[in-house]
């Protein structure tokens, strides 16, 4: 029987496995597609593992970096096998994988679950009109123009702001395409300002904030789209409508954690949209583990590299029977939209990494750690928070002793 | 005794503008023009519904109507260039691959004929067909004289045979209609204090029982209390009683189709995609041939089975007998988690029926996914499938008073689809008026699929009345293959399919557990596009709603197909455009 079955072969999936193979835990990591690396083989722009590998790298560079490690360990990896079941046990957890080798009954003690995160599709914001051809997530865009050469149209509108959608921007203008149009709800880009400078304005690509798609207009291929602009709460402006044309609608609406897969009752939280997870990334299912995008979308492949190495710390402590305590919960206060770990258990020393999301763009503010009385147990001034940026602060174990519920929340300062 | 043109003329005094009309053998033309597309169609029912009218053809306008110049054009244009290249001889041609025209098809497979289906898309269920809730009705609804009473309930009692046969999914789960204080609230004051609650619990269902008993429906059960709730633990408490309807089922309308198209193709019958009519060749009011944009189809026989477009062939044959007014669906698909929360089709009745969204309601899929709908707008477009956001808001609040628990954030997708109504809302299915050779099978709408298996037999009986003789075929055989499904096999059917062939090994779309194997699968079976291999394999109709499998899918679809990347069709348009420098890597 193995140590742990990591399931996902991407940056933090492999984080997690090369981790504990290091360390000498007998690993296997699962993927479904025909080679490791995730999302990262088709993101070609630079950026990578500013933090992890102190440069910047590109998403292939940057899994190569992890691959080879895998590959010196001899980590065993299983490409092309997609996870039906998984089966959890007292004694151990057993993995159902189907492969082209044959259908895979994988034991394992602890499964890491890395899956990562799913784009949000045209339906999900009740995007309205026709279904024609030429209606795609932006990562599909990127896959398909960045691995295969293919251009999805030439004529482009692109809805969302976020960093995906500048990315995917890019891209398509450096390829070669007649015309790109960005538009999204926001008063401004939701995604990184780096991202602005180097993606968008470097470029000057046309964008229109405060403007949506209505509608998508077209019988077998997209025409075009109507636009019209919203107010600050984004409803529709009326008289504002405007027909655009164009053959292709990129959609950049974010991601959220691909929970879809997760094959058994961990529960969940609504605000992260992915399961829920104490300090060392276990879910509510003891010896399961959740890290990276599949816990919640992080902004930085450095951040879900490091939920990986945390995770395989209390992997470690799980198979040497590491000792918890009663749980102490975490929630999101005032201007936090929302946090992770949920929850703090393992009897441990070090202090307990905590990301969050503001809900609100603020300058020079604290992120405050309350009891459930309200009081402060302590705080960390930041010189500027906003929503596109996750916040990480470190809180002191000490702060948490004999507690079962903090919240935390964003303060003037 | 008032004549039909009486009766005509009175009617249209009702409204404000100059209509004429010319009534011939039971036809009602009207000409004229009005202000908008909704009088256009409320003048055309209104005439349809008189006594003894057999057909309206609303050549009245409206103001900003879109003309169909263009298509009419190229109709001339591919007519005068192809009516000279013969394909084939044929004792029949079907026009029209909708689920209709491939029951047909295999209806006619049976006997010894030359026969061929002629489809104007890309695949098979393309139109109508494919947007359909999959309800097989039970045939309560249908009113006395209509052709759609007679071939519902016989439909219906037709599907058990014809699933086993062909191989496609098939759940008779029953539905239950929920009579709750709302179902008679426009009545209420006829029905003053207890009364109402007496008739509603106790009188109004006896009267929808008996509807159905009379139809031919059986076994139709009312039930009250309690037991709704062991039947349906999630519907409303507010259901005072429930009509419990155990013969409706559910069918996945496209494998349907395609099932009855594949059995057909098997017993000898051609299908020609991509194979539109344009015109015919006549020996006076005889059709010799069926011109296509692939050329004659010479034949003895045509049956028009063309849904939305049925009044345009009907029209290029000399023998117009009605318009069809398209009447759109718009349908929510709910992810499967939510399938806990149904068992049977469920609807509220509510009284008077809203000519809107009348009818629909919440119907579990053979599949586990549970839609909502559908409605019923009047559109001026055929091909107008499109979904508003105002639309989902009402479908989604007409029915969760239904079942008060349903997540109604669990929606996947929405789609619609367009019916292919006449004015007189009733199926047409008889010879042609002015055409000695041809047979209608329009106006196919609702219970159209339940009743589908039995229009085909009701059909061919009209061809051998029109003289058409039909031998039966020594070596039909009535049964299909059916589609091998990864989702739908033990862990050791899996384990031996895959040591047969790694590709079932390899799971393409996670959503929906399917394997690349059955992709393969339904090229082999004539899927030439993204749809049509997402309808037969439902990659793509899961959570994420393709945007992980779709370009997997179609890497293999232009593998198997030899069509390469940027040149493959998502159903009719082009799914991408060229290669980022030109050409291919």
């Amino acid at each position: 029987m193995r140590d742990a079955t990591v399931i996902g072969g991407g940056p933090s999936g492999l984080a997690a496995a090369v981790w504990l193979a290091e360390k000498g835990y007998d690993v296997a990591v699962v993927e479904v597609m025909g080679e490791l690396g995730g999302m990262l083989t088709q993101c070609i722009h630079d950026g990578f593992g500013t933090r992890v590998f102190g440069e910047a790298l590109s998403g292939p560079e940057f899994s190569e970096r992890l691959v080879k490690k895998a590959r010196l360990l001899g980590l065993r990896t299983f490409l092309n096998t997609y996870v039906k079941e998984v089966r959890i046990g007292k004694e151990f957890k057993e993995v159902v994988a189907v492969s082209p080798a044959g259908v895979q009954r994988l034991q394992t003690r602890v499964i890491v679950y890395a899956i990562g995160c799913r784009e949000r599709n045209g339906f999900e914001i009740r995007l309205g009109g026709a279904r024609p051809a030429g209606v795609y997530t932006a990562g599909m865009v990127q896959r398909l123009v960045n691995l295969y050469g293919v251009l999805p149209g030439r004529r482009i509108v692109i809805m969302g702001g976020g960093d995906v959608g500048m990315i995917v921007a890019r891209h398509l203008h450096l390829e070669g395409v007649e015309s790109i149009l960005m538009v999204f709800p926001e008063a401004g880009f939701a995604g990184l300002p780096r991202n602005v400078q180097q993606c968008i304005l470097d470029f000057g690509i046309p964008f229109r904030p405060r403007t949506v798609v209505k509608k998508v207009i077209g019988k077998e291929r997209v025409e075009g789209v109507v636009l019209t602009r919203v107010d600050e709460k984004w409803n529709p402006v009326e008289g504002t409508e405007e027909f655009h044309a164009c053959d292709t609608v990129v959609l950049a609406l974010g991601l959220v954690p691909y929970t879809g897969e997760l094959k058994l009752g961990v529960r969940m939280d609504p605000a992260t949209r992915g399961p829920e997870v104490n300090e060392f990334f276990e879910t509510s299912v003891q010896g399961v583990f959740a890290v990276g995008n599949l816990v919640q979308v992080f902004d930085y492949v450095d951040d879900a590299f490091e939920t990986a190495c945390i995770a395989a710390r209390g992997v470690e402590k799980y198979l040497n029977s590491g000792l918890k305590t009663a749980p102490i919960r975490l929630s999101p206060g005032e201007n936090v939209r929302m946090l992770t770990p949920q929850r703090v258990e393992w009897v441990d020393d070090a202090d307990v990494p905590v990301f969050l999301r503001p809900a609100v763009e603020k300058a020079n503010v604290r992120i405050v750690v309350r009891n459930r009385e309200g009081r402060v147990l302590g705080g960390f001034f930041k010189r500027y928070v906003r929503p596109s940026t996750l916040e990480r602060i470190e809180v002191p174990r000490s702060m948490l002793s004999n507690l079962q519920e903090v919240s935390i929340d964003i303060a003037e300062d | 005794m008032f004549t039909l043109d009486d009766k005509v003329a009175s009617v249209l005094k009702k409204y404000p503008y100059n209509i004429s009309f010319r009534v011939r053998d039971n036809i009602v033309f009207l000409q004229g023009e009005v202000d908008s597309h909704m009088e256009w169609v409320e003048i055309g029912l209104s005439i349809g519904r008189i006594r003894g009218v057999e057909g309206v053809v609303n050549k009245i306008t409206w103001r900003g109507a879109s003309g169909k110049e263009a298509r009419e054009e190229w109709r001339r244009r591919v007519f005068e260039e192809k009516r000279n290249a013969v394909v084939g001889e044929y004792d029949v041609v079907i026009i029209g691959g909708g689920v209709v025209g491939a029951a047909l098809a295999r209806e006619l497979s049976k006997y010894e004929l030359k026969t061929a289906l002629l489809e104007k898309s890309t695949d098979i269920a393309a139109g109508t067909t494919k947007a359909n809730n999959g309800m097989i009705h039970a045939g309560v609804e249908p009113s006395r004289g209509t052709l759609k009473r007679m071939l519902n309930v016989r439909g219906n009692a037709m599907y058990g045979k014809l699933a086993e046969e062909l191989g496609f999914r098939f759940n008779r789960l029953g539905s239950l209609w929920l009579v709750t204080p709302r179902t008679l609230a426009s009545y209420r004051k006829y029905l003053p204090g207890l009364l109402y609650n007496l008739v509603l619990k106790h009188v109004f269902p006896w009267v929808v029982k008996i509807k159905g008993l009379v139809n031919g429906v059986r076994s139709i059960k009312i039930i009250r209390g309690r037991r709704i709730f062991e039947l349906e633990p999630f519907a409303t408490r507010d259901a005072v009683a429930a009509v419990y309807i155990p013969s409706t089922a559910v069918v996945d309308p496209y494998e349907v189709a395609v099932a009855l198209a594949e059995n057909a193709e098997a017993n000898g019958v051609e299908i020609h995609l991509e194979t539109e009519a344009v015109g015919f060749i006549k020996d006076g009011s005889v059709i010799r041939g069926v011109v296509t944009n692939k050329g004659v189809f010479l034949c003895r026989y045509v049956v028009n089975s063309a849904g939305l477009y049925a009044d345009e062939v009907a029209a290029l044959a000399g023998s117009e007998e009605y318009t069809i007014h398209p009447r759109k669906g718009v349908l929510l698909v709910f992810h499967r988690d939510t399938g806990v929360f149904t068992r049977h089709c469920l609807a509220e009745i509510i009284l008077p029926q809203d000519p809107y969204t009348k009818g629909g309601g919440i119907n579990p899929t053979v599949h586990g996914n549970v839609l909502w709908g559908p409605t019923a707008v009047e559109v001026p477009d055929k091909e107008d499938t499109s979904v508003t956001r105002e639309e989902i808001e009402h479908v989604l609040n007409k029915y969760s008073g239904i079942v008060p628990g349903f997540p109604r954030d669990k929606v996947i997708r929405y789609f619609a689809g367009v019916r292919a109504a006449t004015f007189t809302e009733d199926f047409v299915i008889r010879p042609a008026k002015w055409v000695r050779n041809l047979l209608h099978v329009a106006g196919i709408q609702s219970p159209g699929l339940a009743a589908s298996p039995a229009i085909a037999e009701y059909a061919v009986e009209k061809l051998r009345g029109m003289g058409l003789r039909l031998k039966p075929k020594t070596g039909f055989n009535p049964r299909r293959r059916p589609m091998p499904r990864a989702a739908d096999m033990s862990l050791e059917e899996l384990e031996e399919k895959i040591r047969m062939d790694p590709a079932w090994g390899r799971i393409v779309c996670t959503c929906e557990f399917v394997s690349e194997a059955e992709i393969v699968e339904a090229v082999r079976r004539g899927a030439k596009t993204l749809d049509a291999v997402k309808r037969r394999t439902r990659a793509g109709m899961g959570e994420c709603q393709g945007s992980f499998c779709t370009l997997e899918t179609a890497l293999i679809l232009s593998r198997e197909t030899g069509v390469p990347l940027d040149m493959l069709l998502k159903e009719e348009g082009r799914l991408f455009n060229g290669y980022v420098r030109g050409e291919q890597p």
